[in-house]
C-alpha cells in the first residue's frame, strides 16, 4: 500500500544513486560528509542530509535522498512555512535554520523511511533543528554530493 | 589550550577488571605526540611495567584515532591500536592499523581513543554512547563467528552502531588472531584479538551524534579532489572470467563478479576488491568478501607475486613521471606507463617471478581459506604466506610423515582446509594447541632445525633457470613471515629492495611491511643499486619510511597513499587542515622521529633490545638466496646496519639512541629513565 502510494508521487530533480551496473557505491561516505561540511562546516551524522545503508556483511550501501516530492508534504506540515521550510522557484523545498523551530512535522510528514529529513541531536533542545537536502541550491558548483562522489554514482535526476 | 579543531578532547580510560571509566584530555598530549599511534607510545610508556606480557590484566590496550579521523580529509578513517603482542616472538610492544568505520563513529561518539586495562570478570563488551560507557554481558556473543556477532550487535543496538570484534580465535586466544570491523578491515598484525580475549573483551560497540570540526574546510575539500587524484569515473560491478595475478591467471569457469569499495570513513579511493557471492565456509548462502593484498594467494600459488609492474625496480624505486599510489595497483587503475620517462627502461625491466608450486588454482577452495579467516578473526597473511605454505613444501620434502594431523596433510583440499582452521582456531588436540601459539612457537617446539630449516626443493628460479634453496618455513624476524624479503614469496624483488625492507624488519617488533612499504627514489637507486649495504643512502631511505610510518599512523592516514615521496607536504598539509595547527614537512617528520624514538625506548626497556639481537636476529633469512641467486654477507649486513646506527644518531655498539638525541626531540625525561638503567648514555 504504502509502495504503491509512493509508486504513484511524482519528484522535481533530486539525487539518485545509479544501478550497480553503472557505477557501484564504494561506501566511502563522501557525499554524507561534504554534505554537512559545505552546509554547517562540520562532519557528523545527525548532520547528514543523504543517508546511507551499509550491509553489515554484504558491504553494499544504498543511498537514501530526499526526492523532492512535487506535493512537498514536509512544506506542507512546517508550522512556520515560507519561514522556516521554502520552496524556490525550481520547486527545491529548502530550510531556513534561522526559522526552525525543531517541531518535527516535516519528519512526520515524509512519505518515506527512512525519513529523508534529519533532525540535530543536541543537548540544548532549543537549538534543534531540522536538516533535509536542498540541493545546494546556492552553491554554484551544484549538489557537492555528485561533484565529490569519487565513482560517480549520484546524480541528478 | 584553545580548542583542539580536528580532535574532540577527550581519552576515556576503561578499567575492565572493576568496571570504571575515567577520562583524559586529549591535549594532555597534543601537540608534542600528535596521534594515533604517537599518543599511544607515549601512553604505554608511561603506564605499562617491563615485564608484563600480552595476556596479563597488567598489559593494556591503547587505541588512538587520528586527528584526521572523521573530518573529511581523505584516509582519516584509519586509526591504530598498541599493545604488548603475543604474535611476536619473544612477546614485544607492537602495534596494528584499522580501518573500516569504528573510528570516525568514535569521535563522534565523545572520544579520541581509549586506553583497555584490567580483566573483565565474564565475556564482556562495550557500549558507548554519546559520552557513556557501558559494560555489558557478552556471554550470548562468546562463541560466535565475527559476523555473526556483528550482526548481533546491530540486532541489540540497532542497524547503526558500529562495531569492532573478535572472533573464536581471540577467544581461545590463538596468537594471530584479529580484531575485526563489520566490512573485514582488521587489526592483525600483532595478534590484538587475542589479547582483547585474554581480558574477557569480546567487543565494542559505538554510536555517536556528535560532530568533529575540521579547522580549514575550504582545504578539506581541496584535499578531497587532490589527494591520488582520484579517477572521478563511474565504476560498474564487472564480471570477471579469470582470476589471480599477473602472469598466474586461471580461467574461472561461470566467471564471478567484482566490485570496489573504500575500507574506511571518508577514503577518496575504493582500492578494495569486493568479490560477490562467493562460496561460504558455514553457510549454504554465497557471501560477500573484501580481496586483502595477500586474497588472491589464497586462490593460487604456483608462482610468485609479479614485483613492481613488470617486475622492474620501479615498485620501489620511483621517479615523477612513473609513480603511483598502491590503492590505484588494488583498484585496476594504475594509468599506461610514462615512456618519455628517461629511467623508462631500467625501471620496468622484466624480471620474471620464481616458480613455488605450493598448491594449484582451486577458486571454491581460495574463497573458503578467506571466508574461515574472516570469520574465525585470524591474520590471513600467516595462514596464507606461512601456515600453507609450510604444509605443502614440509610434505614434498616428508617432513611430516611421522605426524599425525588426524587427517592427512593436503593443503589442495578444501576439506582438509576447515580440517585444519578449526583444529587450530579451537585448539583441538596436540598440533591445535601447539599451531595456536603460532608459527615460530610451534616450529621451535616440534624442532627448529627439521620443521623450519629443512630445504625445499620445489622453488624455480627462471631468472637463474634453476632450482634455488629455500627453508620450508619462511620466517623473516621476530616470529612474523617474510614480506618483500625477496625469497620465498614476493616476486622477484631485487638486492637494492630487500636488504631494505630486512632492515625495516630488524628494527620493528612485528612485520613491519603494510605500514612501511619501502620507498625511494630512481636516482637513489641509480647511486646505491651496486653495493646497496655500503651506501648511506640505504639507511637514510629506511629512516625516512620508519618516521613516515610513525606519521601514517599519528595524523593519520593510509599507507596505500602515504608516503608520496613526490608530494612530502601532503601529511602535514593534511593535519594542519584538521587541526589548524601550522605544520611544515620538517616539523612533522620531527614529531614521526619523536615517536620512533619513544617506540625505540619501549623496545629497549621492555625487551632488551639490542644490536646483536637484531642482526642476530634477521641475517638467518638473507642466508637463501633471492631469484637472482644473491645473499648477504656477515659483514655487508653489520655495515648496513652501522650506517642506519648513524644515520639514526644510535650507539654503533648497543643500538640505544645517544642523549642528545632524546634531548634534540624533547624526551629528556625518557633518556633520564633509561639511564637509571644504563640504557642511555
Amino acid at each position: 500500500m504504502e509502495d504503491n502510494e509512493k509508486n504513484q508521487r511524482s519528484f522535481g530533480r533530486h539525487i539518485v544513486q545509479t544501478s550497480s551496473d553503472i557505477s557501484f557505491c564504494a561506501g566511502c561516505n563522501a557525499c554524507g560528509i561534504v554534505c554537512s561540511l559545505v552546509h554547517d562546516g562540520v562532519v557528523g551524522p545527525s548532520y547528514n542530509r543523504i543517508f546511507m545503508e551499509k550491509g553489515t556483511q554484504s558491504m553494499v550501501t544504498v543511498i537514501h535522498t530526499c526526492q523532492q516530492c512535487a506535493d512537498h508534504p514536509c512544506y506542507e506540515a512546517c508550522a512556520r512555512k515560507d519561514q522556516a521550510m521554502c520552496l524556490d522557484e525550481n520547486g527545491t523545498v529548502f530550510i531556513n535554520d534561522d526559522f526552525c523551530i525543531g517541531c518535527k512535522r516535516c519528519i512526520k510528514a515524509c512519505v518515506f523511511d527512512p525519513p529523508r529529513i534529519n533532525y540535530v541531536k543536541s543537548t540544548d533542545k532549543t537549538k534543534r533543528k531540522a536538516k533535509k537536502c536542498d540541493l545546494c541550491h546556492t552553491r554554484l558548483e551544484g549538489p557537492a554530493c555528485v561533484q565529490y562522489c569519487q565513482v560517480s554514482c549520484l546524480k541528478l535526476s | 589550550m584553545d580548542k583542539l579543531y580536528g580532535y574532540v578532547g577527550k581519552i576515556a580510560r576503561i578499567n575492565l577488571t572493576d568496571s570504571t571509566v575515567a577520562f583524559i584530555s586529549t591535549s594532555d598530549y597534543v601537540p608534542k605526540y600528535i596521534g594515533g599511534r604517537s599518543i599511544c607510545n607515549k601512553i604505554f610508556w608511561d603506564e605499562v611495567k617491563p615485564g608484563t606480557k600480552a595476556f596479563d590484566p597488567e598489559n593494556k590496550i591503547i587505541y588512538m584515532t587520528g586527528p584526521t579521523t572523521a573530518t573529511g580529509i581523505p584516509t582519516g578513517g584509519r586509526t591504530v591500536f598498541t599493545s604488548i603482542a603475543p604474535n611476536s616472538f619473544p612477546e614485544q610492544y607492537a602495534w596494528s592499523g584499522i580501518g573500516g568505520w569504528f573510528g570516525a563513529e568514535v569521535k563522534f561518539a565523545g572520544f579520541d581513543g581509549f586506553i583497555l586495562e584490567g580483566k573483565a570478570p565474564e565475556p564482556t563488551y562495550l557500549y558507548i554512547e554519546d559520552g557513556e560507557i557501558k559494560f555489558l554481558s557478552a556471554r550470548n556473543l562468546w562463541g560466535k563467528l565475527v559476523h555473526d556477532t556483528q550482526r548481533k550487535l546491530e540486532e541489540i543496538h540497532g542497524k547503526d552502531v558500529k562495531s569492532i570484534v573478535i572472533g573464536p580465535a581471540g577467544e581461545n586466544l590463538m596468537r594471530n588472531a584479529s580484531v575485526t570491523t563489520s566490512n573485514d578491515n582488521v587489526a592483525a598484525k600483532a595478534g590484538l584479538g587475542a589479547v582483547f580475549g585474554s581480558k574477557n573483551l569480546k567487543a565494542i560497540t559505538v554510536r555517536g551524534a556528535g560532530v568533529v570540526v575540521p579547522a580549514d574546510i575550504k582545504k578539506v575539500l581541496e584535499l578531497r579532489l587532490k589527494m591520488s587524484h582520484p579517477a572521478m569515473i563511474p565504476r560498474p560491478v564487472i564480471n570477471e572470467t579469470e582470476h589471480g595475478l599477473p602472469g598466474a591467471t586461471t580461467i574461472v569457469e561461470g566467471g564471478w563478479q567484482r566490485a570496489q569499495v573504500a575500507c574506511s570513513h571518508g577514503c577518496n579511493q575504493h582500492c578494495m576488491c569486493l568479490m560477490l557471492d562467493m562460496k561460504s565456509a558455514f553457510s549454504e548462502e554465497k557471501v560477500n568478501h573484501v580481496e586483502k593484498c595477500v586474497s588472491p594467494l589464497a586462490f593460487n600459488m604456483t608462482i610468485d607475486v609479479p614485483y613492481g609492474g613488470p617486475g622492474g625496480p620501479g615498485g620501489t624505486f620511483q621517479t615523477e613521471q612513473n609513480h603511483y599510489p598502491a590503492c590505484k595497483m588494488l583498484s585496476r587503475e594504475v594509468d599506461p606507463p610514462d615512456t618519455s620517462d628517461p629511467y623508462f627502461e631500467q625501471e620496468f625491466a622484466p624480471a620474471p617471478s620464481d616458480i613455488l608450486n605450493y598448491w594449484k588454482h582451486d577458486f571454491d577452495k581460495g574463497s573458503i581459506i578467506n571466508d574461515l579467516c574472516n570469520e574465525y578473526g585470524i591474520d590471513k597473511w600467516d595462514v596464507i604466506i606461512w601456515l600453507l605454505p609450510w604444509l605443502a613444501m614440509g610434505k614434498n620434502e616428508g617432513v611430516f610423515d611421522d605426524i599425525d594431523f588426524g587427517m592427512e596433510i593436503d593443503v589442495e583440499s578444501e576439506k582438509f582446509i576447515r580440517y585444519l582452521l578449526d583444529m587450530i582456531v579451537y585448539r583441538k588436540g596436540y598440533y591445535g594447541n601447539l599451531l595456536a601459539e603460532g608459527m615460530a612457537r610451534a616450529i621451535r617446539t616440534l624442532g627448529k632445525e627439521k620443521f623450519g630449516n629443512t630445504i625445499y626443493h620445489g622453488r624455480y628460479s627462471r631468472i637463474l633457470d634453476k632450482q634455488i634453496d629455500i627453508p620450508i618455513s619462511l620466517e623473516g624476524a621476530w616470529g612474523h613471515t617474510v614480506h618483500w624479503q625477496g625469497r620465498g614469496f614476493q616476486g622477484s624483488i631485487a638486492k637494492p629492495a630487500w636488504v631494505a625492507t630486512n632492515l625495516h624488519q630488524m628494527n620493528a617488533t612485528r612485520d613491519s611491511q603494510t605500514i612501511q612499504h619501502h620507498h625511494d627514489t630512481f636516482e637513489h637507486y641509480l647511486e646505491l643499486k651496486d653495493d646497496p649495504c655500503r651506501s648511506p643512502l640505504t639507511a637514510k631511505a629506511v629512516v625516512m619510511g620508519e618516521n613516515m610510518a610513525e606519521i601514517k599512523d599519528s595524523v593519520t592516514c593510509c599507507d596505500w597513499q602515504s608516503p608520496n615521496l613526490f608530494w612530502p607536504e601532503m601529511e602535514a598539509e593534511m593535519f594542519s587542515a584538521a587541526t589548524g595547527i601550522p605544520m611544515t614537512k620538517e616539523e612533522l617528520l620531527n614529531v614521526g622521529e619523536r615517536s620512533r624514538l619513544l617506540y625505540r625506548a619501549i623496545m629497549i626497556n621492555h625487551s632488551g633490545r639490542n644490536r646483536q639481537m637484531e642482526v642476530n636476529e634477521i641475517f638467518a633469512i638473507m642466508q637463501y638466496p633471492d631469484p637472482w641467486g644473491e645473499t648477504v654477507t656477515w659483514d655487508e649486513w653489520n655495515d648496513l646496519v652501522d650506517l642506519y646506527y648513524a644515520e639514526r644518531g644510535w650507539d654503533k655498539e648497543t643500538g640505544w639512541p645517544a642523549r642528545e638525541v632524546y634531548e634534540r626531540l624533547g624526551l629528556d625525561e625518557i633518556a633520564d629513565e633509561l639511564a637509571e638503567s644504563g640504557k642511555c648514555r
